[in-house]
C-alpha cells in the first residue's frame, strides 16, 4: 500500500469537502426561499461530515486529529481546487458550483467504494445515499432554473461560463496517479472528467443552457499541489478564528 | 454607505446601510403549497408532517425530504398537492365523520375507479395518517367507499381524499437517503453530555483554598 | 426561539359584540372541553387576529434569530461546534418554515407575513436585536435563549389552535438539541482556560438584562389577557414563565460559578425569585427600532428576500394558484 499516495488522495477529498461545506454554510439563514435555505443547509452539513470522515482516516494513517487538519493548517498545506474556494456570489453561482461539484463527486464516490483501500471504501458506500440527495437537488433546480425565465437561464448561464474552467480544475491530477490507478485504490481523473461530462451534459441538454466546447477552456489548476484562489487563506483565518483566541484548549 | 455587521458573510454580501425605498417587495412569494407525509418506522402507516411551498411537485418532493425528513428517522415520503386533497368538515373530539356526515353508499366499481389514499384524524389537533387504500371513480365515491372499509375505526373527526396517482412517493431505492441519519449525533441531544465536565470542575474548584 | 408576552396588544372586547352568541358559546366549549380549533372551525375573528399575530411573531423571531447565531457559523471551533451550529441555525429557518404554515391557515399568506416583516410592521422576539460580539455570545443564546423559549413554547404547545400545537411539537423536540449543545459549549467555555472564562462571563453579563426581558412585561403592567387565556392562546402569564425560567436556569449557571450582573436577585423564602425589575421603557424602545441591531436585522433580511426574488419569480407558475396549507 502506498500510503503517501493515499494520505495525498484522502487530503485532496477532505480539504474538497470541507471548503465547499464550510462556503455554502454562509447560505444559511439568507436563502432564497426557506425551503431551499433548508436543503443548502443540510448538504452543507453532510459535506463537513463528510470530510470529517476522511480526515478520520487520515488520522488512522497517522496524522494529525481532524480539528487540527481542517483548523490549523494554512492554505499551502490545502489540497483542494479553486472552484470551492470561491464566495457564494449570488445564488445562480451557488447552484451551478453545487451541480458541477456534486456530479464529479458523485463519480468519484461511487470509485471510492471500489477502492483496494478498504476504510475509504467503506466510507464511500455508507455515503452513498446522501450524494443521491445531493445530485437529485442540483439537478431538479438546474432543470427548472435552466428553463424558466430569461433572467433565470441568463443568470444560470453567466454563472457557468464563469465556473466551467475552475471545474475542470477539479481533475487535476494526484502526483501519485499512476500508483493509485494501478493499484486499484483510485482511477486516473482523466475517466473521471469524462465521465463527469457526459454526465452534466444529460442534464444540460434538457436545458436551455449551452455548454461551450470543452478543448477550447483551460483548466484552473494548482489547487491539488498547494497554489491557491487569494479567497482561500481568508477563508481559512475566519474559519480559525475563534479557536486561535487558544489553540491549546477544548471549545 | 454599506452595512458593517459583525457576522463576516453579511459584510461579503455588501449590504446597503440605508436601504432604498424603492425596493418594495415584489409579490412572489405564492408558490403552491404541497401536503407533506411521512413513514416514521418501517411497516407504519404514514402521518402528515406539514406543508412545502414549490413550484411543483418534483421541487416539493426534493423540499420535503430536508424539512420534514433531516431531524428523525425516516423510511419514506409522500407529497401532493394541497388542491388535490379534498376534506370533509371537522366533527368534535369522540364522534366519527362518518356518521354525521351525509355519505351514500358507494355505487357498484365503475371501469373508470382509480386508487384513492385515505387519512384520517384521531383526534383533533393530532395529524392525520393513512387509513388504507380504496379503488373509487371519484372524490366522492372514494369517501363512500372509505366509509364502508374504515367506517368502524372510531373516532374519526376528519378525513382528507387523494388520487393516489397525485401523490409523488419515494421508491423502494431511495431509502438510503436516511441511512446516515443516525450517524448525524452532533445534532441529538445525547451527544452532549456535560455532567462529568461539571463534576470535575466543582471538585476542582473546591479543592482550591 | 421565542419568547411570549411582549405581543398580545390591549383586547377590545367590543370586538366580540358583533359575533353570534350561540356559535361563541359552542367555541368556548369546545376549547373548555380541552379540544384542539381546526383551520376550518367557526371562530370569532378577534381569536383569528390574534393567534395569526402570535404565530407570526414567533415565525418572524425564527427567521431573524438564525442571524445573531448565524454570525459565528464560518468561526465556530473545531467540528463538533461547527456543525452542530449549523445544524441549529438551521432548524430555526425550519421553525420559521413550519410556523409560517400555521399562521397560513388562518388565512394570512407568507407573502403578506414577510411583507410586513420587513417593512418593520410586525414585530419580533426583541432580544434578537443585540449583538453576538464573540463566540460566548452565541453560546449564550443557544442555551439559555433557547431555555427560555422552550419554557414558552412547553406552555403554548398546550393551546387550543390545532395546527400551532402541531408544530410546536414538532419545533419542541428539535430544540432539545439546542439546548443540550448550548449547554455544553457554555461548560466548555466556564470550565476551560481563564480567557474562554472571562469570555462567557462578559457574555452573560451582556446578555442576562435581554433575557430577563424575554418573557415580555411584568403581570402587572402588561396588557389585558384574560380572554386570551381562557381561549388558551396564551397559556401561562409572562411572569410564570419567567419564574420557572430563573428557577430551572440560575442554579446552573451558579455551579459553574459565574455570576449573573443582578444584585438583587435570589430564591427567597417563599420559593419565588426576586430580582431587579427590567428596564421596560428600554425594552419598548428597542421594540419599535432603537437597539443596536433592528437596523441590521432588517436590512439583511430585505437583502435576502431580494437576492432571492429573481428565483422565486423564474419559478412562479401563473397556472398555479395559491392554496392555504390544510393543516
Amino acid at each position: 500500500m502506498n500510503e503517501l499516495a493515499i494520505k495525498e488522495l484522502l487530503y485532496t477529498l477532505a480539504d474538497n469537502q470541507l471548503i465547499l461545506g464550510h462556503r455554502n454554510s454562509e447560505w444559511t439563514g439568507i436563502g432564497p426561499i426557506l425551503e431551499e435555505d433548508i436543503a443548502f443547509s443540510s448538504m452543507a452539513q453532510d459535506k463537513l461530515g463528510h470530510s470529517l470522515a476522511f480526515y478520520t482516516l487520515l488520522h488512522e494513517l497517522g496524522e494529525s486529529d481532524p480539528d487540527t487538519l481542517a483548523f490549523m493548517r494554512n492554505a499551502a498545506q490545502f489540497h483542494c481546487c479553486h472552484l470551492v474556494e470561491l464566495p457564494i456570489g449570488e445564488y445562480d453561482f451557488s447552484l451551478i458550483r453545487h451541480f458541477l461539484y456534486d456530479h464529479a463527486e458523485a463519480i468519484r464516490f461511487e470509485y471510492l467504494a471500489q477502492s483496494s483501500y478498504e476504510p475509504a471504501a467503506k466510507v464511500a458506500a455508507k455515503l452513498r445515499g446522501e450524494l443521491k440527495y445531493h445530485l437529485l437537488h442540483a439537478n431538479t433546480m438546474v432543470k427548472q432554473l435552466g428553463n424558466a425565465t430569461a433572467e433565470s437561464i441568463s443568470r444560470l448561464q453567466q454563472s457557468l461560463n464563469y465556473a466551467f474552467p475552475y471545474a475542470l480544475g477539479m481533475f487535476q491530477p494526484s502526483p501519485y496517479e499512476a500508483d493509485l490507478a494501478s493499484s486499484n485504490i483510485f482511477p486516473r481523473e482523466s475517466n473521471i472528467q469524462a465521465q463527469w461530462l457526459e454526465s452534466i451534459q444529460k442534464i444540460l441538454a434538457q436545458t436551455q443552457l449551452q455548454q461551450t466546447a470543452v478543448h477550447t477552456i483551460s483548466p484552473v489548476l494548482g489547487g491539488r499541489l498547494g497554489q491557491h484562489s487569494e479567497y482561500l487563506q481568508p477563508l481559512l483565518d475566519e474559519m480559525a478564528e475563534v479557536i486561535n483566541i487558544d489553540p491549546s484548549t477544548e471549545w | 454607505m454599506l452595512l458593517t455587521s459583525l457576522d463576516p458573510r453579511i459584510n461579503r454580501l455588501q449590504v446597503p446601510a440605508d436601504w432604498p425605498n424603492s425596493a418594495v417587495k415584489k409579490q412572489l412569494d405564492q408558490w403552491a403549497t404541497y401536503e407533506v407525509f411521512t413513514q416514521k418506522r418501517e411497516n407504519t402507516p404514514y402521518a402528515y408532517v406539514g406543508p412545502v411551498h414549490a413550484p411543483d411537485l418534483e421541487v416539493a418532493f426534493v423540499f420535503a425530504k430536508e424539512q420534514y425528513s433531516r431531524r428523525a428517522a425516516c423510511f419514506g415520503l409522500w407529497v401532493v398537492k394541497t388542491q388535490d386533497i379534498q376534506h370533509t368538515p371537522y366533527v368534535d373530539d369522540n364522534e366519527s365523520v362518518f356518521n354525521l356526515l351525509n355519505i351514500p353508499a358507494p355505487a357498484t366499481a365503475s371501469e373508470q375507479s382509480e386508487a384513492f389514499e385515505i387519512f384520517m384524524l384521531k383526534k383533533r389537533g393530532k395529524a392525520h395518517t393513512h387509513a388504507g387504500t380504496v379503488l373509487a371513480s371519484g372524490y366522492q365515491n372514494a369517501l363512500a367507499q372509505a366509509k364502508q372499509q374504515f367506517g368502524e375505526q372510531i373516532p374519526c373527526v376528519n378525513i382528507w381524499v387523494a388520487p393516489a396517482a397525485k401523490i409523488l412517493k419515494s421508491s423502494e431505492e431511495d431509502k438510503d437517503w436516511w441511512l446516515t441519519l443516525n450517524e448525524k449525533k452532533y445534532r441529538e441531544p445525547v451527544a452532549y453530555k456535560v455532567l462529568d465536565k461539571i463534576n470535575a470542575f466543582k471538585n476542582r474548584t473546591t479543592n482550591t483554598p | 426561539m421565542y419568547g411570549g408576552g411582549s405581543i398580545f396588544e390591549p383586547v377590545k372586547l367590543d370586538e366580540l359584540a358583533h359575533e353570534d352568541p350561540v356559535k361563541l358559546a359552542e367555541f368556548e366549549a369546545r376549547i373548555q372541553r380541552g379540544e384542539k380549533i381546526e383551520p376550518d372551525d367557526w371562530m370569532p375573528a378577534l381569536y383569528r387576529k390574534q393567534v395569526i399575530r402570535m404565530i407570526e411573531q414567533h415565525a418572524h423571531s425564527e427567521i431573524i434569530g438564525a442571524l445573531p447565531e448565524g454570525t459565528w457559523i464560518t468561526r465556530a471551533p473545531g467540528f463538533r461546534r461547527k456543525m452542530a451550529l449549523l445544524a441549529k441555525v438551521q432548524d430555526e429557518v425550519g421553525h420559521a418554515q413550519l410556523l409560517y404554515s400555521a399562521a397560513e391557515t388562518l388565512g394570512k399568506t407568507r407573502e403578506q407575513m414577510t411583507l410586513d416583516l420587513i417593512s418593520g410592521k410586525s414585530k419580533y422576539s426583541n432580544v434578537f436585536n443585540y449583538p453576538t460580539f464573540t463566540w460566548a455570545d452565541s453560546t449564550v443564546i443557544s442555551w439559555l435563549i433557547d431555555a427560555g423559549a422552550i419554557v414558552n413554547q412547553m406552555a403554548n404547545a398546550r393551546g387550543s389552535y390545532g395546527p400551532y400545537c402541531r408544530a410546536l411539537e414538532r419545533i419542541c423536540a428539535e430544540e432539545s438539541f439546542h439546548l443540550k449543545y448550548g449547554h455544553d459549549a457554555v461548560v466548555y467555555l466556564a470550565t476551560g482556560s481563564s480567557k474562554q472564562r472571562q469570555m462567557i462571563q462578559e457574555a452573560l453579563n451582556r446578555w442576562w438584562p435581554p433575557i430577563m426581558t424575554f418573557f415580555g412585561p411584568a403581570d402587572k403592567i402588561s396588557a389585558h389577557t384574560e380572554i386570551l387565556m381562557r381561549w388558551k392562546v396564551k397559556m401561562a402569564t409572562n411572569d410564570e414563565c419567567r419564574q420557572q425560567f430563573l428557577d430551572m436556569y440560575v442554579p446552573k449557571v451558579w455551579e459553574l460559578t459565574l455570576t449573573l450582573p443582578d444584585p438583587l436577585l435570589r430564591k427567597n423564602e417563599a420559593g419565588t425569585w426576586e430580582y431587579t425589575e427590567p428596564d421596560w421603557e428600554e425594552f419598548k424602545q428597542v421594540i419599535n427600532g432603537k437597539g443596536t441591531c433592528n437596523k441590521e436585522r432588517l436590512a439583511v433580511r430585505r437583502m435576502a428576500e431580494e437576492k432571492g426574488a429573481w428565483v422565486r419569480e423564474a419559478l412562479l407558475k401563473p397556472e398555479a394558484t395559491y392554496v392555504k396549507p390544510l393543516a
